[in-house]
């Protein structure tokens, strides 16, 4: 099943007198179950494609289609509600509110869309224990470790069922050890529950985990391979 | 670049917070400003009002009168000393008065007055009475004529609210009416013609005549020509009585004097109070006026007059309306204290912000090789730039205000006029030329802004470089 | 849940906050505070004028008020009594007789309004009784061998009937007041000696002691120093009913001291008898009758009854009397509302300040919280809840400081007195009692959270306007 439907898709930018064509005709499909990688030197649309995948940001030209939905019909407004209910996050840093616990983290978006209460908590104690931290349910972010924060940050992103998970450079401000199993989890739950995760990274630890690698030059893809990843 | 330049172009690094602080002061100095040009100019027309029209700024009188006012205490003119005073530079003019207590009657209505005896073209030299003769008055039969001639809607309605209204000029005649320039030139030959009122003075040798304040002639509707009976206590305990003629109608700009004045020309005072030659004070009229002034020329004066005198200055004279301002100037300052604690508190959270904020490039420049003692000096630039530009700012948007309330005062009408009147105050709120207290707010600022910068200087020359760097 | 991230978000920076807090808390203590000091004096104002001058309603002839002429007496004085009782809310009536005139000694004379009463029912209805200063004789008490007046401090004081003496003990008597031996001794050239004047008795010791004793003793040793001699008189002249002048000696019954210096000084009470008796007013006959109600509220329901009853009299109740009493009352609230308001809007500077700030350091979080789906109205909230909790914080801490402070000044009151000549002579007293009611603190809430509001706006415009997008990048 087509989970993101991108056709030739170009993002512009007008910098003072020169054009600069960030995305350049890019089309591409990603399937329910994909474990994804955008690669590519920097200034090479990475972020500014996943930008726009996400809704965060308008194409100016082409079409991209997340579930069946128009991007390019929703409304800013709309678009914010729309990224709540199809679209999980997790960015390199920043990713949590400085104020609530880790739980209560799990359980913002949860609690935007007013799930009922025990819904909500039995919900975020499966996420936490899927994480790993089932143990930090209080813990503020200040008191996780970079690699917790992001093991949070992808509870948080998984809560209300999205349609597939953007990380934007998840694991570069990562040491070794927590890089390791902040993918094993993103794997597992690739696995266990066909969550479609859909990276930009520079990071080689990604792309050998990675079993599709979509290579942009100048905006342009100039590959994509389906790997069998490690296995 | 020179340390005030480089204070100026930090401050518009952040211009939101520069902008927002100095709007801050810039409130409070504005309306501090306005708020005293009021009270300053209410109090300041307060004073003049009875100063010039009633006590004058220098009056000699016997030692006791102070303290005991009463004919008891009047002393014996000597003109050949009074005539000595007038020869001090300062003095224009010196006035004998005798002043006392009367009841005066008209028809069946009796009030409690003041007699003042005085020399009718004496007195108008110092105190300007001539000018305060009733020279208009919005009578019923005034006011009906007037309407039937036709006058802009506007006169008409404002004819109603200063019904029985008595003016001595027709500048504020004009103003109370509503009376534009356009309208001027058709409008006041109508208004001259019906509202004239018919006044007459007074002669050092007039028998039997009296001026009485314009409240006093409304409440014993005495109009000029009618009678009023005088009867009161004379010199040493006899009694007084005499009848008079009213030549004319004063009006004087404090009520409480305004509903209560009898003038009588001295000898015909002398005579109704059994006290030929005395006097109870004598006017002394300067040529200037201000306070040092004043206090110099009393001590000149004090070496001519006799043992038993005594000099007396206006605050000395009206000890109780000093008294009263004073209490509603305290209550005044502190409002505006208040005010400026309040903005004080914002301005001292904005520089700890601005501190905290700045910490990491403070450190960097200390480690760069910046003196901490230059740093502290640029930084506590950049406060006072932020006051005075607040400062600045309010002045000059206060001058328009303050300049026009003085040149056309703000006039109550209705019953907060009414109760002003009772209290006997003319309600009128003129506001005060710049003055002193522009600089007051300048010097409140001033150290509000030192505070800061202490605190700041000190927090710099505190400040460990290595931990600012990791912040 | 937006809610408590708002409140927490206030806490995360907390010297900012709190300075701003403590801004809000002093702003308002400041001005509750001051407005109930002088609200209290109002109250006091028009409580004396109630109680002590003019009662609820007043009933006289037309022209009496503006004549004041002798002959103006009631017409009908039955029918008028007998209206005002049947009257509902009426708990008291009496009649009075009202004579402008002078009243002399040797030392001078002044004009004042004679004023005959029923001394038993006036003590009902009026408090003056009470106003007697303790040692100066009593309030119509003793025999009336002479005709008898009860007069005001002021007028005493005007015709030098009270005089100043450091008796031998009034002057150890000091000591037990707390001024010490050393100022007392120096002192003492002046025992014995009767000064006539206030004046003349503060300039006698002025020489003696330092200004520094002045100030601290000064009030006490007047007070001390303050004699009466029981018994003296004054010559009241005024004219009677055939508009001859006529007069007699007065014996003072007693002295009395209110607030206001100037009905002190033109109002003398005598026995009704006695002033019948010189000006041939007969029995039974009044210049104006007065009725006391039950509480002041009743006053504008029953006027118009009264009026409609005693069409041919003129009948005015305490506000109308005193225009200036009621106008005082509104013109202070005008006053209030205006110094509450401008100390909000400085506060407002500084809350605007804080709250950009907060809004600007936290750019990219932000634009996560866009990111990750909280809608523009949700941001708006939390940030206008941030701003109303400072606010409200600080102003509810004002409050609760303010009523504290109101609370304990209002049973202890605070003493003006060495400032207060000037308001004495208006009729205020110079002991406040701060006084302030509840509509007050629930108005100046809704301004506190409008105030957060409002600051709230600039701020929360900032935030909104966000990019999600550049926010992400970083500043």
């Amino acid at each position: 099943m087509k989970v993101v439907e991108i056709n030739d898709v170009s993002k512009t930018y007008h910098d003072t007198e020169v054009e600069v064509k960030a995305v350049n005709g890019v089309t591409l499909s990603f399937e329910k179950g994909d474990f994804a990688v955008v690669v590519g030197p920097s200034g090479s649309g990475k972020t500014t494609l996943l930008n726009l995948i996400g809704g965060l940001d308008q194409p100016t030209g082409g079409e991209i289609i997340v579930a069946g939905h128009r991007l390019s019909e929703l409304r800013p407004s709309e678009l914010i509600d729309f990224r709540m209910e199809h679209v999980g996050f997790v960015f390199q840093s920043y990713n949590l509110i400085p104020v609530l616990t880790a739980a209560e983290n799990v359980g913002f978006i949860m609690n935007l869309q007013k799930w009922p209460k025990e819904k909500r908590k039995a919900r975020t104690d499966e996420l936490m224990q899927s994480v790993g931290l089932a143990d930090r349910h209080n813990s503020r972010p200040s008191q996780l470790s970079g690699g917790q924060q992001q093991r949070v940050a992808v509870a948080r992103a998984l809560a209300p069922r999205p349609e597939f998970i953007l990380a934007d450079e998840p694991t570069a401000n990562l040491d070794s050890k927590s890089a390791e199993t902040l993918l094993d989890i993103m794997e597992k739950l690739n696995r266990e529950e066909q969550m479609t995760f859909i990276f930009s990274t520079h990071d080689i630890r990604v792309m050998k985990r990675a079993r599709r690698v979509i290579t942009l030059e100048d905006g342009r893809v100039i590959s994509d391979e389906r790997t069998n990843g490690d296995e | 670049m020179k340390d005030y330049q480089l204070a100026w172009k930090n401050l518009w690094r952040n211009r939101r917070r520069t902008l927002i602080t100095a709007a801050s002061v810039f409130f409070a100095v504005f309306f501090a400003l306005v708020m005293r040009a009021f009270q300053l100019g209410t109090y300041d027309k307060l004073y003049r009002d009875v100063i010039e029209s009633y006590t004058g700024y220098l009056q000699l009188q016997q030692s006791d009168y102070f303290d005991e006012p009463g004919l008891d205490n009047s002393f014996e003119v000597d003109p050949a000393m009074l005539m000595e005073f007038e020869d001090d530079p300062n003095v224009t003019a010196v006035v004998p008065r005798l002043e006392s207590f009367a009841l005066a009657a008209a028809e069946s209505r009796t009030q409690g007055v003041m007699v003042l005896g005085m020399d009718p073209e004496g007195e108008d030299k110092a105190l300007n009475i001539r000018n305060r003769m009733v020279r208009y008055k919005l009578t019923p039969e005034a006011a009906e004529a007037i309407r039937n001639a036709g006058v802009p809607q506007r006169t008409e309605r404002l004819l109603d609210v200063f019904l029985n209204q008595s003016y001595t000029d027709e500048s504020r005649l004009i103003t109370d009416l509503g009376i534009n320039n356009a309208d001027t030139a058709s409008v006041m030959p109508v208004i001259r013609r019906y509202a004239f009122f018919r006044n007459g003075y007074l002669t050092a040798e007039d028998t039997g005549g009296v001026i009485i304040g314009s409240g006093l002639s409304a409440f014993l509707k005495a109009e000029v020509g009618d009678t009023v009976t005088l009867m009161g206590q004379g010199y040493h305990g006899t009694t007084a009585a005499g009848i008079y003629t009213v030549r004319g109608v004063v009006k004087l700009p404090a009520p409480d004097i305004d509903n209560i004045l009898v003038y009588l020309p001295i000898s015909e005072a002398r005579d109704l109070y059994a006290a030929p030659g005395m006097a109870t004070s004598a006017i002394i009229s300067l040529r200037n006026t201000d306070d040092k002034a004043v206090i110099q020329t009393r001590e000149r004066l004090n070496l001519i007059k006799g043992d038993n005198q005594a000099l007396r200055t206006w605050q000395e004279m009206n000890a109780l309306l000093l008294n009263q301002m004073e209490a509603d100037n305290r209550s005044g300052a502190i409002m505006i204290a208040i005010l400026y604690l309040v903005i004080a508190f914002g301005v001292f959270g904005t520089v700890l912000m601005m501190l905290a904020e700045r910490r990491r490039e403070f450190g960097m420049l200390v480690s760069i090789g910046m003196q901490k003692g230059k740093l502290a000096k640029v930084v506590s630039m950049e406060m006072l730039l932020i006051g005075f530009l607040g400062v600045a700012a309010g002045v000059i948007a206060s001058l328009p205000i303050v300049f026009f309330g003085n040149a056309r005062p703000l006039r109550l009408t209705g019953e907060i006029a009414r109760m002003y009147e009772d209290y006997g105050f003319e309600p009128v709120m003129p506001m005060l030329l710049p003055d002193t207290y522009y600089l007051w707010q300048v010097v409140v600022v001033l150290v509000i802004l030192l505070f800061t910068v202490a605190f700041s200087v000190r927090k710099i020359f505190k400040m460990n470089v290595i931990n600012a760097l990791r912040a | 849940m937006i809610t408590s991230i708002a409140w927490k978000n206030v806490w995360r920076n907390k010297t900012r906050s709190l300075t701003v807090i403590a801004a809000v808390t002093i702003g308002v203590f400041a001005g509750v505070f001051s407005m109930a000091a002088i609200n209290s004096s109002v109250v006091q104002r028009i409580n004396a004028a109630v109680n002590e001058e003019l009662s609820h309603i007043q009933v006289n002839n037309n022209d009496f008020r503006s004549s004041s002429d002798i002959r103006d007496l009631i017409s009908n004085p039955d029918e008028v009594i007998s209206v005002l009782e049947k009257t509902n809310g009426v708990t008291g009536v009496t009649g009075r007789i009202i004579v402008r005139g002078i009243a002399s000694t040797s030392a001078g004379s002044t004009g004042v309004e004679i004023t005959g009463i029923d001394t038993g029912k006036e003590q009902q209805m009026f408090t003056i009784d009470r106003k007697l200063i303790p040692g100066t004789g009593s309030y119509f008490g003793s025999d009336t061998k002479f005709n008898t007046a009860f007069i005001g401090e002021k007028l005493a004081k005007e015709l030098n009937i009270i005089r100043y003496i450091l008796s031998t003990e009034a002057l150890s008597g000091l000591e037990t007041k707390g001024v010490p031996s050393s100022v007392i001794e120096k002192l003492r050239p002046l025992e014995g000696q009767r000064f006539t004047t206030e004046k003349k008795f503060s300039a006698a010791y002025s020489e003696l002691i330092s200004e520094r004793e002045k100030k601290r003793y000064g009030l006490t040793i007047k007070e001390t120093a303050w004699s009466y001699r029981e018994g003296s008189r004054i010559i009241l002249t005024f004219l009677d009913l055939n508009n001859n002048q006529t007069g007699a000696a007065f014996r003072i019954s007693g002295i009395y001291r209110t607030n206001n210096d100037l009905f002190e000084s033109l109002t003398v009470f005598v026995p009704a008898s006695e002033l019948r008796q010189l000006t041939g007013i007969g029995e039974g006959q009044y210049h104006r009758l007065i009725a006391r109600l039950e509480n002041d509220d009743l006053t504008d329901g029953v006027t118009p009854v009264i009026r409609e009853a005693l069409p041919e009299y003129e009948v005015m109740n305490w506000k109308e009397i005193q225009p200036d009493l009621a106008m005082i009352a509104d013109y202070i609230n005008q006053i209030y509302a205006v110094f509450m308001v401008l100390i909000l809007a400085a506060l407002a500077f500084g809350i605007v300040n804080t709250m950009l700030m907060a809004v600007l350091e936290r750019t990219r979080e932000l634009g996560m919280l866009a990111a990750i789906g909280m809608n523009r109205r949700r941001v708006f909230m939390m940030i206008m809840l941030e701003s109303i909790f400072l606010s409200f914080v600080g102003g509810v801490a004002g409050m609760a400081v303010s009523g504290i402070v109101i609370a304990i000044t209002g049973r202890t009151g605070i003493n003006l007195v060495k400032y207060s000549e000037g308001m004495e002579a208006f009729g205020y007293s110079a002991h406040l009692y701060p006084v302030i009611g509840a509509e007050f603190f629930v108005t100046l809430t809704v301004l506190i959270v409008i105030t957060g509001i409002v600051s709230a706006i600039y701020p929360a415009r900032k935030a909104l306007k966000l990019n999600p997008v550049e926010a992400l990048r970083g500043e």
